[in-house]
């Protein structure tokens, strides 16, 4: 992390406090009672209304401090970290809204945005309708010209967050009854711009996790828009989306592993506690196997999340494929990990309190990270259509991507809003460095053993996708196609990986390193893709197990930054 | 829907008319509909109305054993109406099932005057709890400290019980109490706590506690200070306590398989309704291919899981001297695989799995929640694997010399006949001659090569069965290879108790198809769960077709369910 990150994430941390000390206004007592009122954590929000969260959201030349992705995940990681609700409820809801305006928008509505945000409100983001799901382009809900040429909102989105307390929405609508993909418009609307008793808003939709955002729903009967509500030109909806996904597919994702921590945090801290035979748990083999595999998965996500954010600075051309894979492949193992460490904690997890119940609300907030923004499938979806192109051409390209996108502390350019583009055009620079690293001396015995095992991988996996033909392309695709978009995720995540590993040896992190967590790291991916990873010895979990202890009782974070915790 | 006499009474069991009583959870007026379970689940109230319902339909007759007064005689049958309820509601499931586990020690070890007075109390409908865990000892029940002293008249009672279901709802609770202060393997007893008879300032409940699923259930405690408890409270011989937890645990573990199942049936239930209504991206979609190997693959995870409890169960009639590692590997496999499928179904409902007042007012995620506790309870995977693994000697033994008892294996997998009257007292703390199940492997393929030799079955389901064989076969060599049995477990040890449980479930089906099946009988279902299984055992490098998943539900969209007698699946 650059020192400006540190000096956030720290300052963040300090304001949360000791997470375990139960007299915390917003430690892990607070937060559970504020989860089994089904309400926001006040304590929380007023904490990060201080912090200034939303400024983070906010691109710099409108006077916010949105100039890096990695950072911004970071940030959020730590909200996420102490209380997923805080970092959903008051953060990533608006953040989805404010990244298609600063993508779309005009001088005017950047403006707004910015003011609302940095005023310490709120954004809604108006895609879902409960009847279309992730199908959004088939929304019901439509913004066409009355008798006097205003465009007039008609139609409900359901369970949107805080969609009774946001000030701004940023609304998806059917512009046009003409069939295909540039009917749909963005509109920035604000509340106060509306008739009175517009919108509607739909009772509460309460859910078993994340019970303390507010999910309502905004009805519109024929309201009148001003003139200038539409983002960018009309019939940009989709596309707009499809670019600004790339961000949000990138971050959301990200800041959720920020619950994958405080699960290993919990779980480490129960088998230390918890004596079975004559011992503690932590002693055992098995229990310390699990905890180095929810770690390794943890460290993985990490290394994907942070090449994604960086590429989306780097590489923006190309991000539509990496956010979607990233998506899909984050998701899936944060899901898998937790499910892993609730039964080290067995009865304990299944308890709402007690020494351990907040993991359970983790887990629960956890859920949404399989279908919220994006179903996992939808993802696959995204990555799918772009994989014949890429074998045919792209990887055939192995012109490296800019080491930047591995090195964890380097600099970045501004965030290029205007330069995410739809789909990948082609290319895919990321792939290319898998083979890259074969090339560096530095890779050897078991790494390199395991880089040659995910490369046989992707070779496997590029000359499926060249066999594609036009029907395995569309959402009817056959399983084993949309299993080629997974496959193609999890050789990316290798590929952060090893890289992530090889390009930040300055870092002088004996832990970050050492080859050994990017060989367990490669080895489960390897697992994941149904090829054998060979026998994993027992020396390398025990590493693992030994790091993810060590961290619990120093105190210390469990990503890639190992960062000393307050 | 009013019921006039007990569906459920001494001597006649009808299975039928109290799944038709149970009624359909998706009509609000059912007496176990989505929408009363959902209030109560936000209300975190006991379903008590519902439970006194199931009373008057006789359920409680079938936690007891015929000989006791009860209309308990097959095992099966318990799974089958437990599966039933579970079905519409784990939380009613879990809290009115409860009562089973408390009178098991009873009917293993009790005196017939005290085993029948219980079955009496059962009967009239007391609930009866099992306080075996303790706060901060979990399932090491070696630790415990609640102490029975023993004192003329009786015992003195001191210490707590904690996270016990219905220890505060139950009229009466079966305790494991430490009656010599070393404890150790004869130091604990069991005494059976009657409240109704207890010293009213010696003992208290202890508060609920507010879980993450199973929210109404009744999962309390109790605490005992300076109790005293008359000697005829004893059940069985002082000391012989934890022998006989370990074997009503045998029974425990197979019955509460019956929970995963209900489970299973309703998250399928919900996934294909939802996938068959829901109209995305222009059409169905249970149209879409992704979405039909889902359903496909649960369907065999399904099967697979649901030949597995009813065989355990029909094994305590036929193999009863196995079920320790019968018991084991049922608790262990069946919620895992339940578990999995759940999550697989939820992701085709996406938000409506998660939401509480969407479809079938949140059942779904009601159910979720409620089924990853029988993962934990009753012993948890973890402690079932360690029970394999412990007997890993013993499982490679039985299969080197081969010591199956076939003709059982027939009579347990033959569902037309009902099992032999259970003699629970041939239950065995060791399975001294391994696993007969997956010993007669051998025997089983080679029957089904044969009916394929005959055009009587299709060549590549005998291909999976014998490779199933060889991997079976495979799999004791590298048992032999494991380490001694220590606390020392390594995580090798877990994979390779995991590989065990899908020989077993392999086992099972193939053992089901062949003693049930209608001459030329399309074997897709068997195909299935074969290649279900086989998908796990398979080394990595190794991958599986999933086609087969594709022909098993295009057969159910068609009208024609391919499914093992064991299934509840309507077409």
């Amino acid at each position: 992390m650059t020192d400006r990150t540190t000096a956030s994430v720290a300052d963040l941390e300090r304001r949360f406090g000791d997470p375990w000390d139960p007299g915390n206004p917003t430690g892990h007592a607070a937060v559970l009672a504020a989860d089994e009122a089904g309400e926001m954590l006040t304590a929380g929000e007023r904490l990060l209304d201080d912090y200034g969260l939303n400024a983070e959201f906010v691109p710099p030349d409108l006077g916010g401090r949105l100039t890096r992705l990695d950072h911004l995940i970071e940030v959020l990681r730590v909200v996420f970290r102490h209380d997923p609700c805080l970092g959903l409820g008051y953060g990533a809801s608006s953040l989805i809204p404010a990244v298609n305006v600063w993508t779309a928008g005009d001088e005017r509505q950047r403006r707004r945005m910015a003011d609302v945000l940095l005023a310490g409100g709120r954004a809604v983001s108006g895609y879902h309708e409960l009847a279309h799901g992730n199908d959004f382009a088939r929304a019901e809900f439509s913004a066409l010209p009355g008798d006097d040429g205003r465009l007039r909102l008609n139609g409900r989105k359901e369970v949107i967050a805080n969609a009774e307390r946001a000030e701004a929405m940023v609304l998806f609508a059917r512009t046009s009854a003409a069939p295909g993909s540039r009917s749909h418009s963005q509109l920035y609307v604000e509340k106060a711009d509306l008739p009175a008793g517009a919108p509607v808003h739909l009772p509460r939709f309460h859910s078993a996790g994340m019970r303390g955002v507010q999910l309502g729903g905004l009805e519109f009967r024929d309201c009148p828009v001003p003139a200038d509500a539409v983002l960018g030109a009309p019939g940009l909806g989709v596309e707009t989306a499809l670019r600004s996904f790339q961000i949000t597919r990138t971050a959301l994702p990200a800041m959720t592993a920020g619950i994958l921590e405080t699960g290993l945090e919990v779980t480490a801290r129960f088998a230390e506690e918890r004596v079975l035979y004559g011992r503690s748990l932590a002693q055992m083999p098995y229990i310390r196997s699990i905890l180095a595999d929810a770690f390794t998965d943890l460290l993985i996500c990490d290394c994907l999340a942070t090449v994604t954010a960086r590429a989306v600075h780097l590489l923006p051309g190309e991000t539509s494929l990496y956010a979607s894979a990233a998506k899909y492949f984050v998701a899936t193992l944060l899901m898998d990990a937790m499910d892993a460490l609730s039964r080290v904690l067995g009865a304990q997890f299944y308890l709402r309190d007690g020494g351990y119940g907040i993991f359970q609300k983790h887990l629960r907030d956890l859920a949404p990270a399989g279908f919220g923004h994006a179903a996992r499938v939808a993802c696959l979806s995204t990555v799918l259509p772009q994989l014949p192109r890429l074998a045919r051409k792209g990887w055939l390209d192995d012109t490296q991507p800019p080491t930047g996108v591995f090195q964890i502390d380097a600099d970045l350019p501004p965030l290029p809003f205007g330069r995410l583009s739809v789909g990948s055009g082609g290319r895919d620079a990321l792939s290319a460095s898998l083979s890259a690293a074969l090339g560096s001396p530095e890779l050897d015995g078991e790494l390199r053993r395991l880089v040659l095992v995910i490369a046989a991988e992707q070779a496997d996996v590029r000359r499926e996708c060249a066999a594609l033909t036009p029907a395995d392309l569309s959402v009817a695709a056959r399983p084993e196609a949309l299993r080629l978009a997974a496959r193609y995720a999890a050789v990316l995540a290798a590929t952060a990986c090893v890289n992530v590993w090889l390009h930040n040896q300055e870092r002088h992190d004996a832990f970050l390193g050492d080859p050994h967590w990017a060989v367990a790291a490669l080895g489960r991916i390897a697992e994941r893709v149904g090829r054998d990873p060979g026998q994993r010895s027992r020396h390398l979990t025990e590493r693992l197990a030994s790091e993810v202890l060590a961290r619990h009782r120093d105190r210390r974070g469990f990503g890639l930054s190992n960062r000393r915790l307050p | 829907m009013k019921v006039t006499g007990p569906l459920i009474d001494t001597g006649r069991v009808d299975l039928a008319g109290f799944d038709r009583a149970l009624g359909d959870p998706a009509d609000p007026a059912a007496l176990l509909s989505y929408a009363r379970s959902a209030e109560l689940d936000r209300d975190e109230s006991f379903p008590a109305d519902i439970c006194r319902e199931l009373d008057r339909m006789g359920l409680p007759r079938l936690y007891v054993p015929a000989e006791f007064g009860g209309a308990l005689t097959r095992y099966d049958e318990l799974v089958a109406a437990l599966r039933a309820v579970a079905r519409r509601d784990l939380t009613v499931a879990i809290g009115h099932g409860k009562t089973f586990l408390g009178g098991v020690c009873v009917w293993l070890a009790g005196r017939a005057e005290q085993a029948h007075e219980l079955g009496a109390d059962i009967v009239a409908g007391a609930p009866v709890s099992w306080g075996l865990t303790e706060r901060g000892h979990g399932s090491d029940l070696l630790a415990g400290e609640t102490t029975a002293t023993p004192e003329p008249g009786g015992f003195r009672v001191n210490g707590e019980k904690w996270l016990i279901n219905n220890a505060t709802r139950g009229t009466l609770l079966c305790l494991l109490v430490r009656t010599r202060p070393e404890g150790g393997p004869r130091g604990f007893s069991l005494l059976l706590a009657d409240k109704r008879r207890l010293a009213a300032d010696r003992w208290r409940p202890l508060p609920k506690v507010p879980t993450h699923g199973i929210r109404g259930a009744d999962i309390s405690g109790i605490a005992l200070e300076d109790c005293p408890f008359p000697a005829d409270a004893l059940i069985g011989e002082q000391g012989a306590g934890m022998e006989i937890v370990l074997k009503a645990l045998q029974l425990t573990r197979t019955a509460c398989t019956a929970l995963s199942l209900g489970a299973a049936d309703q998250a399928v239930r919900l996934a294909e309704e939802f996938a068959t209504g829901r109209e995305l991206y222009g059409r169905r979609l249970i149209d879409l291919p992704h979405v039909r190997r889902v359903l496909g693959e649960a369907y065999a995870a399904l099967h697979a899981a649901e030949i597995v409890s009813v065989l355990a169960a029909r094994s305590v009639h036929t193999l009863p001297r196995e079920m320790t590692v019968i018991s084991a590997m049922a608790k262990s496999y069946v919620p895992a695989r339940a578990d999995e499928l759940i999550a697989a179904c939820g992701e085709l409902l996406g938000a409506r799995a998660f939401l509480t007042e969407v479809h079938e007012h949140g059942a779904f995620q009601k159910l979720e929640r409620d089924h990853r506790v029988v993962g934990i309870f009753d012993g948890s995977t973890f402690v079932n694997q360690h029970v394999l693994i412990n007997h890993f000697p013993l499982l490679v033994r039985g299969h080197r010399e081969g010591s199956a008892d076939e003709e059982a294996v027939r009579r347990t997998a033959d569902l037309s006949a009902p099992p032999p009257p259970a003699r629970l007292d041939r239950l065995s703390l060791l399975a001294r001659g391994g696993c007969s199940l997956t010993q007669s492997l051998h025997s089983a393929s080679g029957e089904l090569r044969a009916l394929a030799s005959a055009d009587q079955a299709p060549a590549r389901v005998a291909d999976l069965a014998e490779e199933l064989t060889d991997s079976c076969d495979r799999l004791h060599h590298e048992l032999a290879l494991s380490p001694p049995a220590s606390h020392d477990v390594q995580p090798d040890a877990f994979a390779l108790a995991r590989r065990y449980e899908d020989c077993f479930a392999g086992a099972a089906a193939l053992r089901v198809w062949l003693h049930n099946r209608t001459p030329g009988e399309d074997p897709l279902w068997l195909e299935a769960v074969l290649t279900y299984v086989l998908r796990s055992l398979r080394p990595p490098g190794r991958p599986t077709d999933g086609e087969v998943f594709d022909r098993l539900f295009d057969a159910r969209t068609a009208g024609r369910p391919s499914a093992p007698p064991t299934s509840v699946v309507t077409s």
